[in-house]
């Protein structure tokens, strides 16, 4: 049973290596390999899910090679909350891609790139060795970069090289971090880490947490560091931007963010008043940017800085209920702005533009693609019973028990400003006149991954009834209230 | 000391091209010294001066192995992160071609489409 744990990985990576050999050309076949391959880990997951949430965390030593010598691996409850997360948006995703790919050519190396992010991204969930996290962030990281360039038009470009320059500084910032980590420590495994780092000089240790948060904030989009995001996310081909945007700041960025300020670097709470800071700017930031764009990519891209804001304010108020808001947030968004992506990503194969200037009266050509949309939009603005709603209400509830009502208050404000934008989108864009309007839905294909996504973001919320909280939410929420690597016992 | 000092010079000089510079080439030539100079840092921390490649034979004792042989992971690593930086070298020099190819210039003040 404890095998499957590098299946996640291993499934992705194998698919990446065979997808073009097996496939050549052939681009339906490419694309229903790529539908099996995402579900084979998808089941995986479940697998692992399963014997994680009732048995515990999972330790593996690959080749049998333990620690000190071997390579470390472990899932707990909240990187397999991550992992089902991952898996089951990445396989929504792909089916909806299977059929978006049409409007590319040589669809089969999109297959390559997108499994190569995949397999970073579970990578990054169950690597317990600093070093092995930064190989998985730089699969994730190149294979994305190469990815918002796939259709090879000048702004793609353009933003690929802004997000790949910007990201080389990221990387370098926590490879050096890594080494000051050996130098300090002679060990890059976690756990031997944090035994080592319980005698450092203070200093030290602040400084390679520095270091390490700054590069992973790039990756997470807070605002000091966001500029990449709006062109990488609003210029990439929709289901990548619904990959990045739902699942891969948050996975490449904000996980390693959570786990660095919960569990590794438990000793320094200052890094907990920098999130809030990092996230009251990126919430307000991000709010503000929104209402002047045109381009409606670019909206929701700056609506995801807006929303990452909130998930860094939960983390930095921290507590049971700040975590917990965190974990909602993460989960409904991922739901709801994966959703949004696809959706204009089907308006754009239908009309070829994402100009809001240029949309008009969407609800008389497209009927259920405005439904969906609509059901994203107030999904992520926070509007009852949606899931995002249940979550601000948490990080809401968490900053007034904390004493910041002064953050509860902004929280507020941004909260009203989303559903100000987005109804301001409705309203020109989706429910305006046009004279003529030409009924020309987008293809079924398209519709059903985005009503799956609908469903699950609208029943997120779900997750908080007690009966399900407990055994599922509570779990991971645990890990980060209580676990620190230092509990892991290493041998000698 | 010194030594470390020099590679954060050589640090803060690929930076300064990477932030200042407006030819994407110049750009890419900055970013290969900001990976150098991480790589560099990370070796000198398993150096050992006169070092030995770590590499044991068998009419040497041990403990003459241990005392002079240089480190062999910190190489190991930065091989790792030599390929890293190779493929971001590669694909940003595959991307400085394509952009030249639409906008006609290296220079990264006049490829500016995305803006707000």
């Amino acid at each position: 049973m404890n095998h499957l744990i590098v299946f996640p990985v291993a499934i992705y990576l194998g698919a990446a290596f065979l997808l073009p050999l097996l496939c050549g050309k052939n681009d339906v076949l490419a694309g229903i390999s790529g539908i099996a391959f995402t579900f084979l880990s998808l089941a995986v997951s479940a697998l692992l899910g399963i014997s994680v949430f009732t048995g515990g965390r999972i330790i593996y030593f690959v080749g049998g090679w333990t620690e000190p010598l071997g390579i470390m691996l472990m899932l707990d409850p909240l990187s397999c909350l991550f992992l089902l997360l991952t898996n089951t948006v990445a396989f929504i995703i792909m089916l909806y891609s299977a059929v978006y790919i049409k409007k590319y050519h040589r669809a089969v190396y999109f297959y390559v790139l997108f499994m190569l992010m995949l397999a970073g991204m579970n990578g990054i969930l169950i690597s317990m060795d600093f070093f092995n996290l930064f190989v998985f962030f730089e699969i994730a990281s190149i294979a994305s970069f190469i990815i918002v360039a796939f259709g090879l038009r000048a702004e793609e470009l353009e933003a690929s090289l802004k997000y790949t320059v910007i990201s080389f500084i990221a990387s370098s910032l926590i490879l050096f971090a890594i080494a000051m980590i050996y130098g300090l420590t002679g060990t890059l495994n976690i756990p031997a880490f944090m035994h080592a780092a319980a005698h450092l000089p203070q200093t030290h240790l602040w400084f390679t947490a520095g270091l390490l948060l700054a590069g992973f904030a790039v990756k997470a989009g807070l605002a000091p560091f966001h500029a990449w995001l709006p062109d990488a996310h609003s210029m990439a081909p929709a289901p990548v931007s619904a990959l990045l945007s739902g699942l891969f700041i948050k996975i490449v960025g904000f996980y390693a963010i959570i786990r660095l300020t919960s569990n590794i670097f438990t000793d320094i709470p200052q890094i907990r008043t920098i999130l809030l800071v990092f996230g009251i700017v990126s919430m307000l930031l991000g709010s503000f940017a929104a209402y002047g764009q045109n381009n409606i990519k670019r909206m929701f891209a700056y609506s995801t800085i807006s929303q990452i804001g909130y998930c860094a304010i939960g983390l930095g108020i921290g507590g049971y209920l700040g975590n917990l808001g965190v974990l909602m947030h993460i989960i409904a968004h991922a739901f709801s702005k994966s959703l949004l992506f696809l959706n204009i990503g089907a308006v754009e194969y239908m009309t070829g533009t994402t100009d809001s200037d240029k949309l008009r009266g969407l609800n008389d050509s497209m009927p259920y693609t405005t439904l969906l949309s609509s059901a994203g939009m107030l999904g992520i603005a926070g509007i009852p019973p949606m899931g995002n709603f249940w979550s601000k209400v948490i990080i809401i509830i968490a900053a007034v028990h904390a004493g910041y009502g002064g953050i509860a208050a902004l929280c507020i404000i941004a909260a009203v400003m989303t559903l100000g934008y987005f109804l301001k989108l409705q309203r020109t864009v989706y429910c305006s006149k046009k004279e003529g309007a030409v009924k020309k839905e987008a293809p079924a294909g398209l519709i059903a991954p985005m009503a799956v996504l609908a469903f699950m973001a609208v029943f997120a919320g779900i997750l908080l009834i007690p009966g399900i909280r407990e055994p599922f939410i509570d779990k991971a929420v645990d890990v980060m209230d209580n676990f620190s690597y230092i509990n892991i016992a290493i041998g000698d | 000391m010194i030594i470390y000092l020099l590679v954060a010079l050589m640090f803060f000089i690929g930076l300064y091209g990477i932030i200042a510079k407006k030819n994407i080439i110049k750009i890419i030539v900055g970013m290969n010294i900001v990976g150098y100079a991480v790589n560099l840092f990370f070796i000198l921390l398993g150096y050992k001066w006169n070092g030995i490649a770590p590499i044991i034979t068998k009419d040497m004792p041990a403990a003459q192995f241990v005392e002079r042989a240089v480190d062999p992971l910190p190489q190991a690593l930065v091989l790792t992160s030599i390929v890293i930086d190779l493929g971001f070298a590669a694909f940003l020099a595959a991307l400085a071609i394509r952009l030249y190819e639409k906008y006609r210039t290296f220079d990264t003040d006049k490829i500016r489409r995305l803006k707000g």
